[in-house]
């Protein structure tokens, strides 16, 4: 019955060079002549459907028990697949969908394969890896190669594994399987806990005894920013040579419909607004399959889903509100009642709400970030020596924090967390931030004319949108003084809620205004795709 | 880019006010010890760096949260807050450690202080564990917790933990704290004495003073051999040679204790210190010497301390020798006294001056004497003393004083009208 699932796998074994393969319960393979246990495992055959990857075949690599105290000789890789597991299992019990964890898992071994294969070195060099099971071995750390991970060449190569690109597998992983979470979702996830990353290397096995080097690779004291982590996803796209991933349609939630409703949402905008920036997603040739979804050929980016749906709802507003401190004020002026039926948006009204919850908010999140415990419960050691005094300080801080939480009669960590992916909460309930202005309308800022909805605002400010040169720094702080207030205060609001520098949005609604706006040669190939849509929104608008 | 923003974000400072005299061995046991503390922070903890992982931000956002709590005097915030910030104590640069246990230790005290729940427990805890956690503050630490004990009444305890700090040996850190270690043992023989002295009133009451004499035998001989030893280095020692001096009182050994008295008050080697003089005094007129010997010893406290009270019983001396010198003299230290405020709504002073004065009316020449001693005083005395506010006040709260200093205007100030005396005139009609 072994015979089917191995029938492929003829290499010889390495202990005793026979080609005897059988198939244990958890689904590794060993060698029946003298059972030994090899890598390769029955999931990695099955997934099939990626097609034209790279061959998914063994790492190739014997993990040889050995008896003296249980310790197992293991490779570096293999603890951050391991760690990959643990993390897309947390994913799993917050309601991603189980077959993400499939897809997680082939890239990775993809990511690991290649990595490897890029260990071993093919140059010159007196490459210290060329032999990695006798090198790196029990002195030096607990995994039998990190050393190799640890050469100035090859950290500079950028292909070996990190926790980094654990996360970034998991994004990429996420995308392809077309779930909801976002990369600003995913961080939040990280920084909250729920996904294990800065205390990973604990749920690691009893066998994976971690110290020496690997206390460089595994030991994680900060999260990785937004666009950092983003540019990893994008090098990983492009080393792994990924194929196109499923497509992004309407429905999906990355697409920009129906993200930008969300985010409208969250930040208690109406929903009539939706339409308006679904218009814009159009005009800026945004909302289209083809411009959202990964291709090698035609679109090589890897799009920041969540930056570009905040951007298209900043430009919105800057379409309908001038937001140049000076129209939207006058518009909300002109409002008339706000409550009840038929209630008007007020925008000084939504400022006033949205600014105290946005204090509050940002109150407590600081909060949170000062009283998070980054430390692990198993420290890592660098040296055997280390061992001692590093135990004695852990057990002073130990000691110190049971005496203050008995004082406080609390326990020390953030309080409170949730995990929802909503950071305010608008309508009547107890606790809420305020009430919803879901429900107003946009009477006051938009009127019918021509039996075509148009705004009342007639202009549109911008900054230049000459893009710089590929190495120019960002030029946010230079000019945030000439910036509009209102302006700056919608970015830092969409900058909270999606936990970016301000700069980094800046240069998104930057990008969007640059399609918008593009040269009428590029327009006329926009305009083509969207002709259809826009006639059929101007006339489902005027009858509305 | 990001670097850039971090570069200007404003960098943080703290400073809380300073008070630390744990180095200094005047009499200040009255005070709670670490009640306020001097936090020398140097620039580089609150900075923030350009490459600041997240554990770093955190903690870094933990202190600032702790230092708006303990401003507002939020102690309960702080405890919470302080909770969380322990972690730092594992940081694993092993430079930024060293600087942040102080730090802990500091702040960890003075929230005990001040929170409404904290038991002895917590204190001693704290304070074991901060002690082991570095050899750098070690000695300071220990000195902080008997103090902290010793507070409380717990000296037995305060004793013990001296001990152990006095046996502490760490290679040249040793060396470098060595006043440190001066100080420990003082204080260490200190607690011996305070010991003894209770086991010896306890004991003189219940009348059996023969038992456990080889313990105070010994108490006794550890303290002395210590103190004695103590104040032989320069300094100021109060509380100490007072404790060494009742020892030897009751051991009886005079010799021993005059020439520590002496010593720590004429010694050049040891900063100038009034007290050594009043204790020295005290202690001959406890056993009766001569006035000679007593007038010599008061006359260096006038020349310190010219304000001194003792100085009334230096000028009852001078009068009752018959000499005309010293009956000046007695003039002269009485106007020195008067020359500071203090001594000015006090009739015995006033009386003294005037019977001083009267004193020298009966001899000859006393005119010139007086002149000359008010000469350097005319232009600023009768505004200290004899202005019309001093009239109205003197003549509400002490008529007497009104009378007497009235009257030793013809003598002191001749030449000159002062409103003072027409007040008086104007009260009399």
């Amino acid at each position: 019955m072994d015979e089917e699932e191995t029938a492929g796998y003829s290499e010889p074994c390495a202990q005793c060079a026979a080609v005897d393969w059988g198939l244990s319960e958890e689904g590794r393979f060993f060698c029946k002549s003298c059972h030994n246990v090899i890598e390769r495992t029955k999931e990695v055959m099955d997934l099939t459907f990626i097609q034209g990857a790279n061959r998914i075949s063994t790492l190739g690599r014997k993990s040889k028990t050995e008896t003296a105290g249980g310790r197992h000789t293991w490779m570096v890789c293999e603890g951050f697949q391991f760690i990959l597991m643990n993390q897309a299992d947390a994913l799993l019990r917050l309601g991603v969908h189980p077959h993400f964890k499939g897809d997680a898992d082939s890239d990775s071994d993809s990511a690991a394969e290649a990595s490897v294969a890029s260990a071993s070195g093919t140059d010159g060099e007196s490459n210290p890896c060329s032999s990695p099971s006798s090198k790196g071995g029990s002195d030096w750390s607990g995994s039998a190669d990190s050393l190799c991970y640890l050469t100035p060449r090859q950290r500079r190569s950028h292909r070996l594994l990190s926790l980094k690109k654990t996360l970034a597998l998991i994004h990429l992983a996420l995308v392809w399987s077309r779930e909801a979470l976002t990369l600003s979702d995913l961080l939040g996830l990280v920084n909250c806990g729920s996904v294990p990353y800065v205390k990973a290397h604990e749920q690691l096995p009893e066998q994976m005894k971690l110290f020496g080097k690997d206390a460089l690779l595994f030991n994680a004291e900060t999260v990785p920013s937004h666009r950092s982590l983003h540019k990893e996803a994008q090098d990983l796209l492009l080393f792994l040579q990924l194929p196109a991933f499923p497509p992004i349609s309407q429905q999906t939630l990355l697409h920009p419909g129906p993200l930008s409703l969300r985010y409208l949402i969250d930040a208690n905008l109406p929903g009539e607004l939706h339409r308006w920036v679904c218009r814009v997603a159009e005009l800026a040739g945004l909302f289209h399959e083809s411009s959202q979804t990964f291709h090698p050929e035609s679109q090589p980016t890897l799009p920041r889903y969540d930056l570009q749906a905040a951007a298209l709802i900043i430009v919105t507003m800057k379409l309908l509100f001038g937001l140049d401190d000076h129209t939207e004020w006058e518009l909300s002026n002109n409002a008339r009642s706000t409550d009840g039926e038929g209630a008007q948006f007020n925008l000084r009204r939504w400022y006033k709400l949205m600014q105290t919850a946005l204090n509050r908010a940002q109150q407590k999140r600081d909060q949170d970030t000062a009283r998070r415990q980054w430390r692990a419960k198993k420290p890592i050691f660098m040296r055997k020596k280390e061992k001692w005094w590093i135990m004695k300080k852990k057990r002073v801080a130990e000691q110190l924090q049971m005496c203050f939480e008995k004082l406080s009669s609390q326990p020390s960590g953030p309080k409170d967390v949730t995990t929802s992916s909503f950071k305010f909460c608008w309508g009547e309930q107890k606790g809420a931030d305020g009430p919803s202005l879901h429900h107003t309308l946009l009477d006051g800022v938009v009127g019918l004319k021509d039996d075509l909805l148009t705004p009342h605002h007639h202009s549109y400010w911008h900054s230049s949108l000459r893009p710089c040169k590929p190495r120019c720094q960002n030029h946010f702080t230079d000019l945030k003084n000439t910036l509009p207030n209102s302006f700056i205060w919608l970015l830092e609001l969409f900058c909270f809620i999606l936990d970016v520098k301000p700069s980094c949005l800046y240069e998104e609604v930057l990008s969007v205004e640059r399609r918008v706006f593009a040269p009428p040669t590029d327009r006329a190939r926009l305009r083509n795709r969207t002709e259809t849509r826009t006639r059929h929104s101007a006339q489902t608008s005027g009858e509305s | 880019m990001d670097d850039l923003e971090k570069e200007l974000n404003p960098r943080e400072d703290m400073e809380n006010d300073d008070d630390d005299d744990a180095d200094d061995s005047c009499d200040n046991s009255s005070r709670k010890e670490g009640s306020s503390f001097k936090l020398d922070l140097i620039q580089p903890i609150c900075q923030k760096t350009l490459h600041e992982n997240g554990f770093h931000q955190s903690v870094r956002l933990c202190l600032e949260y702790i230092r708006e709590a303990m401003l507002h005097h939020r102690w309960l915030e702080a405890a919470e807050y302080m909770a969380s910030y322990a972690q730092i104590l594992e940081d694993r640069v092993n430079l930024t450690a060293q600087q942040y246990k102080e730090l802990v230790w500091r702040i960890s005290t003075e929230i005990l202080h001040h929170h409404p729940k904290s038991t002895m427990d917590d204190y001693n805890v704290i304070y074991e564990r901060m002690k082991h956690s570095g050899f750098k503050h070690y000695l300071k630490i220990s000195l902080e917790h008997s103090f902290h004990l010793m507070l409380h009444g717990q000296i037995e305890a305060a004793k013990q933990k001296l001990s152990e700090a006095e046996s502490w040996r760490h290679g040249k850190e040793t060396t470098s704290q060595y006043q440190m270690t001066k100080l420990i043992q003082a204080y260490r023989s200190l607690l011996d004495y305070i010991i003894w002295y209770e086991k010896k009133s306890m004991l003189s009451g219940n009348d059996s003073f023969e038992s456990d004499s080889q313990g105070m035998q010994n108490y006794y001989r550890q303290a002395s051999i210590n103190l004695k030893e103590i104040l032989s280095n320069p300094g100021v020692w109060d509380p100490f040679i007072l404790s060494y001096v009742t020892m030897l009182e009751f051991k009886e050994d005079q010799e021993e204790a005059l020439e520590v008295l002496n010593k720590y008050a004429y010694d050049d080697s040891f900063p100038p210190n009034p007290n050594a003089h009043v204790f020295l005094y005290q202690y001959l007129k406890r056993h009766d010497a001569s006035q000679k010997k007593l007038k010599r010893v008061l006359k260096t406290l006038h020349f310190l301390v010219p304000s001194h009270e003792l100085m009334l019983e230096y000028f009852s001396l001078l009068l009752q020798s018959g000499s005309k010198k010293d009956h000046q003299k007695a003039v002269e230290v009485v106007l020195d006294m008067l020359d500071f405020a203090c001594w000015r709504s006090n009739l015995d002073v006033w009386k003294c001056l005037q019977n001083s004065i009267q004193n020298l009316q009966t001899g000859e020449d006393w005119k010139s004497f007086v002149e000359e001693k008010m000469a350097v005083r005319k232009e600023w005395w009768p505004a200290l003393h004899y202005t019309k506010f001093h009239a109205m006040k003197d003549s509400e709260e002490n008529p007497e004083l009104l009378k007497v200093k009235a009257s030793l205007i013809s003598a002191l100030c001749p030449d000159r009208t002062l409103k003072y005396s027409v007040e008086l005139e104007s009260c009399q009609e």
